[in-house]
């Protein structure tokens, strides 16, 4: 996850993004259009993208055919997803300390904070 | 419930405490702080600023957009610039909060917009520098 965030952080490699997103290209056709970049430097941005899950990669007899993998974004939307997650859990608990001082300190504790609504 | 729609996150929470309780948590600076955040700076009325400090560092800028009293608030959602970050769009993504008294508890939903749904879009919107800046934020939180 975090590795396919650092990845698009990057304006080559979100050029290549953009390459490959409507169709499968081969490592050469990438590499024609960064003509002054060398071949190891668009193949290690293709080895970035690939390992950060963006990307997907298949032998096509002796070339590298390379295409868009769109669950890898998706698990951008479901890193917020996580966060908002992580932070309703704690307003919620501090709202209802807020509300149920006195069940708090009695240790009865308020309605408890079961996690209803999220799952992962 | 919680759902994750391309480009929308929406989540709903059930809290035990009444709508102006909870109202409080997204208007009141010392309050926000208690669930994100380690500084506030809120002027809750339409137009007015909604600025949160993370801690380590990176800032949540945005600006409230919709304000009615204990039912619902939307806000605006970005990244300030850090070194590195340049072209962040702070208002590129949006986050609506709507409040519902049930019998004394609250029913909280969360819907925030906007938010990239192709690589394309990130580009646009600045998010792919946004998204690292949240994650390091979210890795040190944890971290702590």
């Amino acid at each position: 996850m975090d590795q396919a965030l650092r990845a698009v952080a990057d304006p080559t490699r979100r050029a290549i993004l953009r390459l490959v997103r409507d169709g499968e290209l081969a490592a050469g056709e990438i590499a024609s259009h960064f003509p002054s970049m060398s071949r190891p430097a668009v193949s290690q941005h293709l080895r970035v993208l690939t390992d950060s899950g963006l990307v997907e990669v298949r032998p096509d007899g002796n070339r590298r055919m390379y295409s868009w993998r769109r669950e890898g974004l998706r698990d951008a939307v479901t890193f917020l997803d996580e966060m908002w997650a992580d932070g309703l859990a704690r307003l919620k608990a501090a709202a209802e300390r807020e509300e149920w001082p006195q069940r708090t300190r009695t240790g009865r504790g308020p309605i408890r904070p079961e996690r209803k609504g999220t799952q992962r | 419930m919680s759902e994750t729609n391309t480009g929308m996150v929406e989540q709903t929470v059930r809290i035990g405490a009444r709508p102006e309780t909870v109202w409080g948590f997204w208007t009141d600076p010392q309050r926000m702080c208690e669930w994100w955040g380690a500084v506030a700076d809120l002027d809750p009325r339409p137009g007015g600023v909604c600025r949160i400090e993370m801690g380590g560092g990176p800032v949540m800028v945005g600006e409230y957009l919709e304000l009615v009293p204990f039912e619902r608030l939307v806000f605006s959602f970005g990244w300030q610039p850090t070194d590195g970050a340049p072209d962040i769009a702070p208002g590129s993504s949006r986050v609506e909060v709507t409040l519902i008294d049930d019998d004394g508890d609250t029913i909280l939903t969360l819907r925030h917009t906007g938010l990239p749904d192709s690589v394309a879009d990130m580009h646009a919107a600045g998010w792919s520098h946004f998204l690292p800046l949240l994650v390091a934020a979210t890795d040190e939180r944890r971290a702590v």
